[in-house]
């Protein structure tokens, strides 16, 4: 898998790409919009990560141009700026996901995942965490074909998770993740722990879960090595 | 009261006044007119007799006038007598006296008379002419003016009124077009439309290109703050995303030893509350700044619905019950992502500040045209002294809680606000809270 990062703000590019690294993506950075559509044209890449607030040009006109050129890539829009009609606009001229900065790199790998999953048009959209079997568009879990009762938030955890498997996800990220900017951190912060009681009770009845861990006082993993 | 009616009034009043003083001098006027030709008439009269005296004496003169040597009358309404006078004294031929008298004509019938004297020297013999002409016909004409006048008077201010208000109104409307289309169906200034509005008034179109101009300045204010916003935004969002990226690294890092990943999720949350605060900020700011479009419906029940839906489990961890009757009322033009946040924070709120095994109310009832949303909690309720200082920013009511950035609340104001919603509290303490939303059907 390949990567375009569009950033300016070079620490910011450089975090991304060694996140992205190690997950096995070949990255490539540019630092203004002019280097970006260059890189885009000579390069055929799967993913576009373009930040709206460039030196040279909008990053919005990139994005314009880029498609105008037949660029297949995936584009997600990553803006500080955020205009309030920045996201409308951005999906309208053809990006597939917005996230608004500051973002969790966790976050982004995931919505990446979830847009190669739906670009590749997967019939059956599942994920196989051992024993266990995600359907990822009809939000459910099953055991041997018997259905495990998750809340919504409980799928969206285990689905967290295992987007982000065989890495430590710190109660922050998952707090985030799940509820955005809502959640008050010191008030809600031990909340995660009791959905991820939850979530491992209604787990066990089925199978023992020892690939579900606990990093005591960080946070969680799914430990799956080999997948 | 209306411009239009105060001018109409006002040229009613003045055209009665002019008319009216006109009314008062025309007698006067028309008396002095009257007099000069009676007397002209009189003093003709005079010369005719007394050239008819000398020509043919004293005698023939009578006989032909028709008149006695003392006094007679043929009508009432003039006389001519002949008197002798005595002869001592000086008396001037030439000078002749006008006076007005009451002469007795018939038995006890007196009137008044426009009367010349004229003394003259017949046979050595001092005579006084005197040439009467009654004058009731003069009050009489005095007072038929008068009541003319006033009959055209009223007319003439009857026709003026109708008249005035249809031209009073032909030359307020360009006023009544820029208070109807530039102001009143402006909601926002960034909606205004630059476009002019016709008017031949020096003065509407002075006030038309004030009010452009003014519009004009608010404008640039608010894309100078628009400009901020989004500069601030920037500059503040993105060392952030740095610093949340690195942190990510660090604690995906499998060399990073625990303690050092305990700290980071500390700076976790911090770099949270911080991004948090940032974009609660901007989020007041930008609906403050007019940037949220209001152009969609939103059924008040179902978002309702998601937000409670949303923290049923934030309450279920509290074993706090929440029950729901509402009826659906279609809100519009709003923008809903921005009810939704009001109404979540309301009931995140309800949740937040209630005791374990509390419970929250919501009711949503349609009151006539209007729609009227209780969140009613049974929570630590807020001192009467400190309602007034929930809305504002950065208060915290809780001095012991470290997390109430108190942003919550005036979010809910600021959205409030911006849908002209209205928001009130009431509340115990140590009993609970009802905040009251009151949706009004849009007019537009």
């Amino acid at each position: 898998m390949t990567v375009l990062i569009v950033e300016d703000e070079r620490s910011l590019s450089h975090e991304i790409e060694i996140f992205l690294t190690k997950e096995g993506y070949h990255c490539d950075a540019a630092f203004s919009g002019a280097i970006a559509l260059q890189r885009i044209e000579e390069n055929s890449y799967d993913f576009v990560l373009l930040d709206l607030g460039l030196p040279d040009t909008d990053g919005l006109l990139v994005l314009k141009e880029a498609k105008a050129k037949g660029c297949e890539a995936a584009f997600i829009i990553l803006t500080a700026r955020g205009h309030v009609d920045d996201k409308v606009k951005g999906l309208e001229m053809g990006a597939d996901d917005y996230l608004s900065k500051p973002f969790s790199l966790a976050e982004l790998q995931a919505r990446m995942q979830a847009i190669l999953r739906r670009k590749h048009g997967l019939k059956s959209n599942t994920l196989q965490i051992k024993d266990f079997v995600m359907d990822i568009n009809n939000r459910t879990v099953h055991h041997n074909g018997n259905l495990v009762p998750l809340t919504k938030k409980e799928f969206d955890l285990m689905h967290y998770l295992a987007l982000n498997r065989n890495r430590v996800l710190t109660r922050m990220q998952l707090i985030e993740h799940i509820w955005g900017d809502t959640m008050d951190e010191e008030y809600d912060s031990n909340f995660i722990d009791v959905h991820v009681k939850n979530l491992r009770k209604k787990l066990t009845a089925f199978a023992p879960i020892d690939w579900f861990e606990t990093e005591r006082g960080i946070g969680y993993r799914f430990n799956l090595p080999g997948t | 009261m209306r411009l239009q009616l105060k001018f109409v009034i006002y040229n009613a009043l003045s055209k009665a006044l002019i008319i009216g003083a006109f009314a008062l001098l025309l007698p006067a006027i028309a008396e002095q007119v009257v007099y000069k030709h009676i007397d002209s008439r009189l003093e003709a009269r005079r010369d005719l007799i007394l050239k008819k005296i000398k020509l043919g004496g004293l005698d023939q003169a009578l006989l032909e006038e028709d008149c006695s040597f003392d006094d007679y009358n043929i009508f009432k309404e003039e006389f001519i007598s002949i008197q002798p006078i005595s002869n001592d004294g000086a008396h001037n031929p030439d000078s002749s006296v006008f006076s007005n008298e009451i002469w007795n004509i018939d038995e006890g019938n007196q009137q008044e008379h426009r009367v010349i004297r004229q003394p003259f020297l017949y046979d050595n013999q001092w005579y006084e002419l005197n040439i009467g002409e009654g004058v009731s016909a003069i009050e009489q004409l005095k007072r038929t003016i008068v009541t003319f006048s006033l009959y055209s008077m009223a007319l003439i201010v009857l026709i003026s009124v109708f008249f005035d208000l249809g031209f009073s109104r032909l030359l307020l409307r360009p006023f009544y077009l820029i208070v109807d289309k530039k102001l009143r169906r402006t909601n926002s200034p960034m909606q205004f439309h630059f476009h002019k509005i016709k008017s031949t008034t020096y003065e509407f179109a002075y006030l038309d290109e004030s009010i452009d101009n003014l519009m004009k300045k608010i404008q640039d204010a608010f894309n100078i703050e628009r400009e901020f916003i989004s500069n601030v935004s920037h500059e503040l969002l993105t060392p952030l995303s740095i610093l949340k990226s690195r942190l990510e690294n660090i604690v995906a890092d499998p060399s990073t030893p625990e303690h050092v990943s305990l700290k980071v999720m500390e700076s976790q949350k911090t770099i949270h509350r911080l991004s948090r605060i940032i974009r609660a900020l901007l989020m007041i700011s930008r609906i403050e700044n007019e940037q949220y479009l209001k152009d969609e419906k939103a059924e008040l029940k179902s978002v309702i619905n998601e937000a409670v839906d949303e923290l049923e489990d934030r309450a279920q961890s509290r074993n706090i019950s929440i029950s729901q009757q509402t009826e659906n009322f279609q809100y519009q033009p709003c923008n809903r992502s921005l009810i939704y946040t009001m109404i979540f924070n309301l009931v995140n709120n309800a949740i937040k500040y209630n005791k374990d095994n509390g419970s929250i109310d919501i009711s949503g009832k349609v009151s006539g045209n209007d729609y009227v949303l209780e969140i009613k909690d049974t929570g630590c309720g807020i001192d009467k002294s400190q309602i007034e200082h929930i809305f504002t920013r950065f208060k915290k009511l809780n001095k012991d809680d470290d997390n109430s950035f108190g942003l919550g609340l005036p979010i809910v104001k600021t959205i409030a606000e911006f849908h002209r919603i209205d928001i009130s509290v009431q509340s115990t303490l140590n009993e609970g809270s009802t905040f009251r939303l009151v949706f009004r059907k849009s007019t537009v």
